[in-house]
């Protein structure tokens, strides 16, 4: 039927990527990836929970809040897209014999993706919502704090995304893929660059992570280097009680402190002492941090291909 | 300074050195024991490859070694690094990671070793212990001889050579393939050689071989997938040249059904119609083609239902079906009848056979082919030679095949050409050479009535 005609084209990358896209969206709903949404609403739950009273109020509640998002952002990104690909590894071997672009594949999924992460950050950004965790009320990209932050929540679960996707795309089954995850994410969290004491070539290494950027960027957002330090406060406090010739000194100037004014200088000064230039409240802080992840993104999505792309060398 | 004085290092040098010595002594016997050539046993690294091929765990072998050469080049690496620095650390991190994967194929080879040994696997802690010491007990005592050797195969082996070339014709499938190679650890190996035939349209015919014949590795050849040293011709296309073109005029259905279970029988056919039919097919005629296929291979009453859902029969047809919407000429597939009943294949044999008498081109590989003979054309069969390459043993008739090679079923024709250890009677190179003869004089043949 076909020989006898010349030139005979057949569906381009473009419209591939359709094919492919109506596959994914029809295993969402037929299959169990849509569970990954409720998923994401507990798990944000639960680290609101624990870490939103604080949230971008101090230093250390922001820090430690923005590193537990960061994190639910990773691992929502990771349980997107780790077993994707290598799950259906001999069929997508069939069907690039049959003439299926490797390219519009890894389209398809990244839009794909793409939808299951802003579904995941809209969830979230809800849940933190509902929960009363206090948003900064200053922007610095949009006209709203609340997109800003949605925006970086977003690219932070499309990174750690597409680095699952570029896992699941070199490994030869669910197991494998699996057993790498961890690593991954421990390495995510020791190198985020803010909860670990790093130095030299460690902090080096900080630069390639997701966590280091999306921290940054949620750090920046939320005016880090502007919120009071409780630390130097809460360690005096424990030591209130001690007795010096028959007074407390220490609960005496805590009590004049509190009564003042002077707590609140205290710690504005503390947290002043305490800046990290990386979380400077400006655009361009913010955009950088956007930028990387940007970047690491399409790094990933380019491996992805590219490892793909020598599917036909797959031992049987 | 008083030069003289050894230190504590040094000794552990020494000892390391002489331990390493007595090693390869017992080694060069235990590789003499086991027909190995025993010089190997005083190359580092090869001599761990080829201490599991005494063991009879080559694959383990091969990463055993690489493991011990990285092992080396690290060690190499430390010599020249401060051991305060950075680098140490990470080298001594990987180290003790590649030291942890070589211990547990060290295990896996002394117990291969004590298996051929015929020894209890308490043998394998003395292995582990002092294995220098073990491979002296082993190597020069009497009373430890293994109970297979090492085979070793000769690359000059085997039937020779007939390039018995075949003039591509105007009609049908013409194949050449010189060569199929490939680099096995280091080492070229020919997975196919010297197989030259010539199907006619609307033939079908089977694909017989027994295990590791390169049955796959002629199929993918043929296909264009794994291209060879080869001439490949359909009608009076060069496939190869033509690849990307003419993959979509080739069907190939694998052994496995490769459907994602999650769609659709019509949207999994929907699918594969978009991607293989020309882009130029109006929705229409496209939409008509799939529901063609789907009545053409009784699915239409399913069509709505789940591919996970499907029994084994309508999954193989499903997956055939997806190849056939392309309509292709030449139509190959992988034991299409694995994991059926009787009846069940025979109705798909019967299908394939219809698809045959439309014209096109269709090859099946097959383990049970005898109940279904009577539905091909020809047959061709592939043998192990004595090196180990799939070369053709027989092309033609199914009814000529028996008087070829005087046997009454093609299980019986298997069973001949077979490796001895195989269970087979281990005759491939025979027949390699009989057929090679036959063909000669028919190319001659048919060249004298050509002038």
């Amino acid at each position: 039927m076909m020989m006898n005609e010349k030139n005979i084209k057949h569906r381009g990358r473009f419209a591939q990527v359709f094919i492919y896209l109506g596959k994914l969206f029809r295993m969402f709903i037929f299959q169990n990836d849509w569970k990954v949404l409720p998923m994401s609403a507990i798990i944000a739950g639960l680290v609101s929970f624990v870490v939103g009273a604080n949230l971008f109020k101090t230093q250390e509640g922001t820090l430690m809040g923005t590193f537990a998002l960061s994190c639910i952002c990773i691992w929502n990104g990771f349980f997107n897209s780790i077993q994707v690909i290598c799950r259906e590894r001999p069929i997508v071997k069939r069907e690039h014999r049959s003439g299926m672009h490797i390219s519009a594949y890894i389209t398809a999924h990244m839009i794909y993706q793409a939808f299951l992460c802003l579904c995941q950050t809209v969830i979230t950004i809800f849940i933190c919502y509902i929960t009363k965790v206090r948003f900064p009320d200053t922007s610095l990209i949009t006209p709203w704090a609340i997109v800003d932050i949605g925006i970086t929540l977003f690219l932070i679960t499309y990174c750690a995304d597409m680095m699952a996707l570029m896992i699941s795309s070199f490994v030869h089954s669910s197991t494998a893929a699996m057993t790498i995850m961890p690593f991954l994410l421990i390495f995510q969290l020791v190198f985020s660059g803010a909860f670990f004491q790093l130095s030299g070539v460690s902090l080096k290494i900080t630069n390639i992570t997701i966590t280091k950027w999306g921290l940054t960027a949620l750090c920046a957002q939320g005016d880090y280097n502007d919120k009071p330090m409780v630390s130097l406060w809460n360690a005096v406090a424990k030591m209130q009680n001690m007795e010096i010739d028959g007074t407390k000194p220490i609960q005496e100037f805590m009590t004049y402190a509190s009564e003042s004014d002077v707590r609140d200088r205290i710690l504005k000064w503390c947290g002043m002492n305490n800046q990290n230039e990386l979380y400077a409240f400006d655009a361009v802080s913010v955009l950088r941090c956007w930028g990387f992840l940007v970047m690491f993104t399409v790094i990933y999505a380019a491996v992805a291909v590219i490892c793909l792309e020598f599917i036909d060398k797959d031992k049987r | 300074m008083d030069t003289n004085l050894i230190q504590g290092g040094d000794i552990f040098d020494i000892l390391n050195i002489v331990f390493w010595l007595i090693g390869s002594l017992g080694y060069y016997n235990l590789f003499k024991k086991c027909s190995v050539k025993p010089l190997w046993s005083l190359v580092p690294v090869a001599r761990e490859y080829h201490i599991s091929l005494c063991a009879g765990k080559e694959r383990e072998g091969r990463t055993y070694a690489i493991l011990y050469g990285v092992n080396m080049l690290l060690e190499i690496i430390n010599l020249f690094i401060s051991e305060t620095s950075i680098l140490d650390m990470i080298i001594s991190i990987i180290m003790l990671a590649v030291v942890t994967a070589q211990c547990v194929y060290m295990i896996r080879i002394f117990l291969g070793l004590c298996q051929v040994f015929e020894r209890k696997k308490r043998w394998t802690w003395l292995w582990i212990i002092t294995e220098s010491l073990t491979a002296i007990i082993w190597g020069c005592s009497k009373s430890f001889e293994p109970s297979r050797k090492v085979e070793s195969i000769d690359k000059d082996a085997g039937a020779s050579i007939s390039d018995n070339y075949v003039r591509p014709s105007d009609t049908g499938l013409t194949v050449n393939i010189n060569g199929r190679t490939t680099i096995d650890f280091f080492k070229k190996i020919y997975l196919l050689r010297d197989i030259h035939l010539s199907i006619p349209e609307g033939h079908m015919v089977l694909l017989l071989g027994g295990s590791g014949a390169g049955k796959t590795t002629f199929v993918n050849a043929v296909t264009g997938y794994e291209q060879a040293d080869a001439s490949i011709m359909l009608r009076d296309k060069d496939l190869y040249r033509d690849y990307s073109k003419m993959k979509y005029d080739v069907g190939f259905v694998p052994q496995q059904d490769l459907m994602r279970g999650n769609d659709t029988v019509l949207r999994t056919l929907a699918d594969a119609a978009t991607l293989r039919l020309p882009s130029g097919i109006t929705i229409f005629a496209r939409k008509k083609r799939v529901h063609e296929v789907l009545e053409e291979f009784g699915l239409g009453a399913i069509s709505g239902s789940l591919v996970e859902k499907l029994s084994g029969g309508q999954r193989k047809r499903l997956s055939i079906a997806m190849e056939y919407i392309s309509d292709p000429s030449l139509f190959i597939l992988d034991e299409p009848d694995s994991g059926l009943d009787g009846v069940v294949a025979r109705g798909l044999f019967e299908k394939l056979r219809a698809i045959a008498d439309l014209g096109k081109i269709v090859m099946v590989i097959t383990h049970t082919p005898d109940r279904v003979i009577d539905l091909f054309d020809d047959v061709i069969v592939l043998a192990k030679d004595a090196s180990r390459t799939g070369r053709l043993a027989y092309y033609g008739s199914v009814k000529d095949s028996y008087d070829f090679f005087g046997k009454n079923s093609m299980e019986e024709i298997l069973l001949t050409i077979n490796q001895k250890e195989e269970g087979g009677e281990g005759r491939g190179d025979e027949f390699v050479e009989k057929y090679a003869l036959l063909a000669a004089k028919s190319g001659e043949k048919a060249g004298d009535d050509d002038e």
